[in-house]
């Protein structure tokens, strides 16, 4: 079983329990590491214990409370402030939940796909303008990407795309590190006898990709397609830049736009502030869940960068 | 594989190229695309009508578009809320700079005016008939929107400046009459704080616009702008007055008789509530932007009232203007003419002004409200019945004169805020701050292409 | 398998051959038959490369174009050449904004791989459920938008109704804030630490996993503690994953850019608008609309980025192992 190669090993080996215990006899400082590793929990923990208290609060209870920020207040108002997330100016929320989601999928797997392929190029092929490429994809990573932001709008506005789903989901595909990932996991799990044997069988250089070579990329490219999508998720500028039409705002500029009329308390009478917090709750789920149910996937992924 | 590379490369010097050529026919007054009216937050009455499309963040926006789409059968707002203040400007500059992606009209604060108008941003619309409404605004609301001749905005809303005072706070410490000048403020904050009571107010380093206001107060005028070339500029923030108002609130910091917290933040507003301020220098939509927070309900309410703004010379009360905003038709609309139509329309029938002032939402700049009996005798619920339009807001709307806002505000505002958070962390004086100020803005104006003259 | 351990296990000591090398060695000596497939090696790039050309190197191309022109509000345009950049490097709000990334950067990564790295050796060592349910709560920031993550330590941050306030009330004195301008730099280090520390950790984790476990049953042998063989064998073994985060840390935060862009409406003026040369680039742009200068500070800081991260390659003596 050509799979059971190296970086399958990794993630295999990261969900499965190792039967190695070094520390297990050493109690003084096994209870040391736990309380290290309690405090740590801690520490990450408190702000996302913070959003789940406050977001039962009521404006009143948010910010003149009377049982301190990190313990629920006499009323308890998490049902009433999601009705109200869900149904604020028509239910805007749910479409901003589902732009992100959108956005996020097609983005990310776009992104996922044109950086296995260009992985495995620049890992297996050799071709005039090669080190070039590369050397630009990796310089790319140091623009700071301010500098992106109006020459894309004016090239995408040209097109007539600026204010549609396009308009945040083709930048969103480029994913320069994706492809530094793949090419550099690639280039370690895919070995060219395997390539060079399927050639001499007679497979093209298409069905040799998908036949021999992708199945071996397999847990690159879960980890890949997580990250792509988180950066997606997680773009706030990008989005605010070519959209002015709410109704396709991914959930971190609905949520920016909230805070901004919020800080002006200019949304006729309802408070936002409630809504923003209970919105920021219910938009980390999707990644959280993500993540907890796919860790056996990206967890051992995540080494590639380093496996060289 | 030569031909390839090639190729792409000069493909991509052909983007470039492309990119470049609408860049430079973009950004100037002439050139027109017309904007996107197929994404519309609101929905469009009358399918058959021309649309115009409109950017706009009050929040009963929605009210106020279907309110103006059943009102007209030749034109149709397509509105879109694309964020408050910076939020906004962020986008509107980003289209200005490419040259596309402004909507037709667009609402805008207006000090914000100049900056887009010397862009070559806006349309001057007075030649689309704008002037058919300056009758319905005060003096200065119309002085605010205009250049010379030149018009490039419709008013809206506005803020006249007042003094919203904590009545328990002032019963407490024994002030019975709410200060009418601002000696009398100073010493009244003096008194509560040495019996042990809060701080009397705030200078907020995020509020530039209202310490500009206060400047005006006292005489101070800083920018001038030559009404035959906009870019001739008068620059003068080092005066006596722009001194003495800083050095004013230097002082009033230094004796820790206010707060120093920046405003319309989510800290500043539960102070508010705690009552950590006695007293808030705001201006006519304040209520409303109170109320909002939820301060003036539960253990803040009915503590509330409001007076005149303090004067520096009693016997010659002067009234200033805090934030409102207007409606402006940009340069890339293809039907100005429309589209002033709409600006001139929109906010402006009875239903939608009254639904702002009713619900708080705005303080009108139209004169067909502030002269109806109904506002005019309103008792106003925040301030446990006064009748604070009759006793204070209208009064000093009528008084103001306008003011000149400069096309460098959002600069000069960013060193403002910066020489006020110098200031309220001690460590420079009002007066010093006035001259780095100057010397700051007038090398800044310089290195725009202004002529200036101090 | 013995073999392919060997890839993720650089020797520190040996200078290291970059990884594509053995490949190219070989395929130079099959070079007629690996000519044959650059065609298809094209064809695997390209649909990327088109992606990569339209979105990244035209939108630059033009940056860098309008980067060598002037522009006044009441000047209108002019070419001038270099001279933004000279500007930008004589520029007080920028080489302020930049020194400071630069000290941030020195100090916050350190924290960082600290942080990360006892997290990741600690969490290597135990295996119990407990230290599974850690692994994720440490990561879980990661999956927090780094906007909404800023604004949620804004109200965490808020000396009135935060938890510090709760904290300061015990001890009877008032609260802190940690983004007064004395404390700016520790209230910034802070929230970045919480979103990315986890995520740093992870990598690390996972380099770690991916160590063959019969080089420590032998190190036992010899009698290694579990602390000698966590400093001695294992951190070297994964330096080639250390490498890779500080890279990345040092890039984004010579960027620094959203958590105080964020935190800026609660900072009370400790945080302007020229705070880091990013946000300086993007106020230049959007607030003060001169897209021109704020193009030229953005590739006077890329130029910054490019430098310090040379300068750290040399200084690792890593050099090419990651640019090659």
């Amino acid at each position: 079983m050509t799979t059971a190669r190296t970086p399958s090993r990794i993630s295999a080996r990261a969900s499965s329990s190792r039967t190695r215990r070094p520390a297990s006899r050493f109690s003084t400082r096994n209870s040391l590491a736990y309380l290290f590793l309690t405090a740590l929990i801690l520490y990450f923990l408190i702000p996302i214990w913070w959003l789940v208290v406050a977001s039962t609060k009521d404006v009143g209870g948010l910010f003149n409370g009377t049982s301190g920020a990190l313990w629920f207040d006499k009323t308890f108002a998490f049902i009433p402030n999601l009705m109200q997330l869900f149904t604020y100016n028509d239910g805007i929320y749910i479409h901003w939940l589902g732009n992100s989601l959108l956005y996020a999928l097609t983005g990310g797997f776009g992104a996922t796909v044109l950086a296995v392929l260009a992985g495995y190029g620049f890992a297996k092929y050799n071709f005039k303008g090669r080190r070039l490429m590369f050397s630009l994809l990796l310089g790319s990573v140091m623009v700071p990407l301010t500098a992106l932001v109006i020459p894309t709008f004016i090239l995408l506005s040209n097109v007539h795309m600026t204010d549609t789903i396009w308009a945040v989901i083709l930048p969103s595909l480029l994913n320069p590190f994706g492809v530094y990932l793949m090419s550099v996991y690639t280039s370690n799990a895919v070995p060219d006898e395997l390539l060079d044997a399927a050639r001499v069988d007679g497979a093209g250089e298409i069905r040799t990709f998908f036949q021999v070579a992708f199945p071996l990329l397999r847990p690159a490219f879960v980890t890949v397609l997580l990250l792509s999508v988180v950066a997606t998720w997680n773009n706030y500028f990008l989005p605010l830049a070519m959209l002015s039409n709410s109704k396709l705002f991914p959930i971190t500029v609905g949520l920016g736009l909230w805070e901004g009329q919020a800080s002006a308390n200019n949304s006729g009478g309802v408070s936002l502030w409630g809504l923003i917090i209970i919105g920021s709750l219910v938009s980390i789920i999707p990644l959280v869940i993500a993540f907890l149910t796919l860790q056996k996937y990206w967890q051992g992924g995540l080494a590639i960068g380093s496996l060289k | 594989m030569k031909k390839k590379v090639l190729l792409s490369g000069l493909s991509a010097v052909a983007l470039v190229a492309s990119l470049a050529a609408c860049a430079s026919d973009g950004g100037t007054a002439s050139s027109t695309s017309a904007a996107d009216t197929t994404n519309c937050t609101n929905k469009i009455v009358n399918e058959s009508a021309p649309r115009i499309a409109v950017w706009a963040w009050y929040p009963n926006m929605a009210t106020v578009v279907d309110n103006f789409n059943k009102l007209h059968t030749d034109v149709q707002v397509c509105w879109n809320n694309v964020g408050q203040g910076d939020a906004e400007y962020t986008k509107v500059q980003t289209a200005i700079s490419a040259g596309k992606g402004l909507p037709d009209v667009v609402m805008l604060e207006s000090d914000h005016l100049s900056s887009y108008s010397i862009q070559g941003g806006l349309a001057d619309i007075s030649q689309y008939g704008a002037n058919d409404v300056k009758k319905n605004f005060s003096a200065g609301a119309w002085a605010d929107v205009t250049q010379g001749d030149a018009v490039y905005g419709i008013p809206v809303d506005g803020g006249p400046m007042a003094l919203i005072y904590r009545t328990d706070v002032f019963t407490k410490y024994g002030i019975t009459t709410p200060p009418t000048t601002w000696v009398e403020y100073a010493a009244d904050a003096a008194k509560v704080k040495a019996a042990g009571g809060p701080v009397f107010g705030d200078l907020a380093s995020n509020v530039p616009s209202m310490i500009m206001a206060l400047q005006i107060q006292k005489g101070a005028q800083p920018f001038q702008i030559d009404k035959s070339d906009p870019k001739k500029l008068t620059i003068k923030l080092d005066d006596q007055a722009s001194k003495d108002v800083l050095d004013y609130w230097a002082g009033l910091v230094k004796t820790n008789v206010v707060g120093v917290k920046d405003q319309f933040t989510t800290d500043y507003i539960s102070g508010v509530v705690n009552g950590d301020y006695a007293t808030y220098v705001s201006a006519a939509w304040a209520p409303g932007y109170l109320s909002g927070a939820g301060v003036g309900t539960g253990a803040s309410s009915g503590v509330w009232a409001v007076a005149p703004l303090p004067q520096w010379n009693a016997s010659n009360p002067v009234s200033v203007n805090w934030g409102g905003s207007s409606f402006a038709v940009t340069s890339q609309s293809a039907n100005k003419q429309l589209a002033t139509t709409v600006a001139k329309g929109l906010y402006a029938d009875a239903d939608s002004l009254a639904d702002g002032w009713k619900n708080q939402v705005i303080f009108p700049l139209n004169t067909s409200v502030l002269s109806s009996q109904e506002f005019i005798d309103n008792k106003s619920a925040f301030f446990s019945g006064q009748t604070a339009n009759k006793d204070v807001y209208i009064p000093a709307e009528t008084a103001y004169k306008g003011a000149v806002y400069s096309p460098i505000t959002v600069y000069y505002y960013a060193q403002l805020t910066a020489a006020i958070a110098k200031i309220n962390q001690g460590q420079i004086s009002g007066s010093d701050a006035a001259t780095q100020l100057q010397k700051d803005i007038v090398t800044y104006a310089q290195g725009q292409g202004f002529t200036v003259t101090q | 398998m013995a073999d392919s351990v060997g890839l993720a296990l650089p020797a520190p000591a040996v200078p290291r051959e970059p990884a594509v090398r053995p490949l190219r060695a070989r395929s130079f000596k099959r070079g007629a038959a690996k000519r044959k497939h650059s065609f298809a090696g094209w064809m695997f790039v390209l649909p990327f490369m088109v992606i990569f050309a339209i979105f990244l190197v035209a939108p630059l191309a033009y940056a860098f174009y309008l980067s060598l022109f002037t522009k006044g509000l009441a000047t209108g345009t002019t070419f001038t050449g270099l001279a933004q950049y000279v500007k930008a490097f004589t520029d007080p709000s920028f080489l302020k904004g930049a020194w400071f990334v630069i000290r941030f950067a020195v100090v916050l990564i350190p924290v960082q791989m600290f942080v990360s790295l006892a997290a990741a050796l600690l969490l290597d060592a135990l295996t119990s459920r407990y230290a599974k349910f850690a692994r994720l709560m440490i990561f879980l920031p990661y999956a927090i938008p780094a906007v909404i993550g800023a604004l949620m330590w804004s109200f965490l941050y808020s000396p009135t109704f935060g938890p510090l306030q709760n904290i300061a009330s015990v001890f009877g004195t008032s609260a802190i804030s940690p983004l007064s301008p004395d404390n700016v730099f520790g209230g910034l280090m802070n929230v970045v630490t919480w979103q990315w520390a986890g995520y740093y950790m992870i990598i690390i984790f996972a380099a770690l996993q991916g160590i063959d476990p019969t080089i420590y049953e032998a190190a036992k042998i010899d009698g290694a503690t579990p602390i000698q063989i966590a400093f001695r064998i294992k951190v070297p073994m994964v330096s080639s994953a250390l490498l890779l985060i500080l890279v990345f840390a040092l890039i984004g935060t010579l960027q620094f850019f959203t958590e105080p862009q964020v935190l800026q409406v609660v900072s009370n003026g400790a945080i302007t608008p020229d705070f880091t040369p990013n946000m300086y680039a993007y106020n230049q742009a959007f607030a003060y609309a001169n897209f021109n200068y704020a193009s030229a500070i953005s590739f006077s800081l890329g130029i910054i980025v490019f430098i310090a991260v040379y300068i750290f390659l040399f200084a690792t003596r890593k050099r090419g192992s990651i640019l090659k």
